[in-house]
């Protein structure tokens, strides 16, 4: 008789542990429509939590204070206002406002190019990776090339002076009494020093070519322009100098991610088109 | 066994539910998420910042174990929020209001056309106005030309703010801190200068639970506060 009173209060007790934990896992379990708030969420608007952070963050935003110095009336405010965005969002969705509303069409595009973007980020290329693409795209690293240069203008028709110019600025540098017995004037389009990308949009594309390859001390041919015949003397010409990959690391990273996100953009844009039923008008095929 | 479920479902349940700049004054609730973060650090974080958030100037990775910050104040909130959205990570919340321009290019920003590029000589002078904040030996005419370039056409001061301490609302460094982010030697400078600096943090919202997103958070927070809060 004791053993048969046993066997049932085990039996009982086991069916309670059963019931409550099915009862426990039938609130809990993800996906499920739930009347608990997850630790996590401050609320559940149709099932759609509500973030404790984002809403301590808001408090904070709006009033400069955590949960603790908050007002009653300053958290049922934030709340609220959640509470309200929340149901317009959902509200929305219902009312299908990406057909129609183009800004939301355009939010919509971005947040999916953002979220794809945040995908490759958090993703930490290796040491490895990020040598073998230095490697590969070893020309992008490279210190922008200095520039200190004169750039001569000879009237036109005054291809012999130019030409004497030339010959004698190979071995000497340019001085004011020079310049004036040549009748030649400095354009003055380039500062002391500057860097490459500034002097080529000085100089144009044709004299910044010529003037690139130019060393330290050299002078140019005469070059005829339609403002006039041009002389340029280099006093020093600093070429872009490659960085090693210590100091090309955090730009490698960059370009990496950069790159990556392309990749994945561009995957997910082909299996988007490739699941979709998309029909052409035959008049706009 | 199942006693040690029910108490860790509790404690995440407490965790989640604090506010979380009040965990660090709970001792059971930060050695528990403490304990949890900092497995979670080492899978998620260690990457770049090392197994204890150790700095790498070389990498422009921050300390995290001192108390000095680049994006807000050191609170477990602000952690958390970095953690959660990152920092130029691409999520629409991340904190991504100030690069650093790359001001030896034809365009130094690409989010600010008004930002022009400046001359070898400008950034030669900026990096002695620099170095003589950060109170070593630079030539002091050229951090005066330096000092006006910082404050005037350069618009330095506009992220950096006009004193060149920095604004951790923006994720702006402190330029008077010789512990710079990126190193403090003259070429590090002129590179920061001249190339322009993008860190990153990827955001875990999202990706990880927002429980693991909070024991991250304290963990992290434990580093610079290794006797608790």
């Amino acid at each position: 008789m004791s053993g048969n009173r046993r066997s049932f209060v085990l039996m009982g007790g086991g069916a309670l542990a059963g019931l409550l934990m099915a009862g426990y896992s039938l609130f809990t379990a993800r996906g499920t429509s739930t009347l608990i708030v997850p630790a996590e969420a401050v609320a559940l608007v149709n099932q759609q939590p509500i973030a404790r952070s984002d809403y301590l963050l808001q408090l904070q935003t709006l009033y400069g204070v955590d949960l603790q110095h908050a007002t009653a009336a300053q958290r049922h405010k934030v709340l609220d206002d959640m509470i309200r965005e929340e149901l317009f969002v959902q509200r929305g969705k219902e009312l299908d406002v990406a057909a129609t509303d183009p800004d939301v069409r355009a939010a919509m595009v971005n947040s999916v190019e953002l979220e794809i973007a945040a995908d490759a980020v958090t993703s930490q290329p290796s040491e490895a990776q990020l040598r073998s693409y230095y490697a590969s795209h070893q020309a992008r690293y490279a210190s922008e090339g200095v520039m200190t240069l004169r750039d001569f203008v000879f009237p036109q028709g005054g291809a012999k002076a130019a030409a004497e110019a030339a010959e004698v600025l190979r071995t000497s540098v340019p001085t004011p009494a020079l310049l004036e017995r040549w009748h030649a004037s400095d354009s003055r389009k380039v500062a002391d020093e500057e860097f490459y990308f500034a002097a080529q949009i000085h100089l144009g594309e044709r004299l910044f070519d010529v003037a690139r390859a130019l060393p330290d001390g050299a002078a140019s041919a005469p070059i005829a322009l339609p403002d006039g015949i041009h002389v340029l003397y280099m006093f020093k010409n600093k070429r872009p100098t490659p960085f090693d990959f210590a100091a090309a690391r955090d730009q490698v990273l960059t370009d990496y991610r950069n790159d990556a996100i392309g990749h994945l953009r561009t995957g997910d844009e082909a299996f988007l088109r490739k699941r979709a039923n998309v029909l052409i008008a035959d008049d706009i095929r | 066994m199942a006693a040690v479920l029910v108490r860790e479902s509790t404690l995440e349940r407490r965790l989640l539910r604090a506010d979380p700049n009040s965990i660090p004054d709970n001792p059971a609730l930060m050695q528990f998420a403490r304990e949890r973060g900092e497995a979670l650090f080492e899978i998620h974080c260690s990457a770049c910042h090392g197994r204890h958030g150790e700095a790498d100037p070389a990498r422009g990775v921050p300390s995290l174990a001192d108390r000095e910050w680049l994006y807000g104040t050191g609170l477990v909130s602000d952690i958390e929020q970095v953690i959660k959205y990152g920092i130029r990570s691409y999520h629409p919340r991340a904190w991504n209001l100030a690069i650093m321009p790359a001001y030896a290019s034809a365009q130094p920003s690409a989010r600010d056309a008004s930002i022009k590029p400046l001359s070898p000589a400008n950034i030669r002078d900026l990096v002695d106005f620099m170095v003589q904040k950060q109170r070593r030996e630079a030539d002091p005419v050229a951090a005066a030309r330096g000092a006006l370039l910082f404050t005037g056409p350069a618009g330095c001061y506009d992220c950096h703010a006009v004193d060149a301490k920095g604004d951790s609302a923006i994720g702006a460094p402190d330029l008077t801190d010789p512990n710079s982010l990126y190193g403090n030697s003259r070429e590090a400078l002129t590179m920061s200068i001249s190339h322009g600096r993008h860190g990153m943090c990827p955001a875990w919202v999202g990706r990880i639970p927002a429980a693991a997103l909070r024991e991250t958070s304290v963990y992290v927070y434990s580093l610079s506060h290794p006797g608790g809060g």
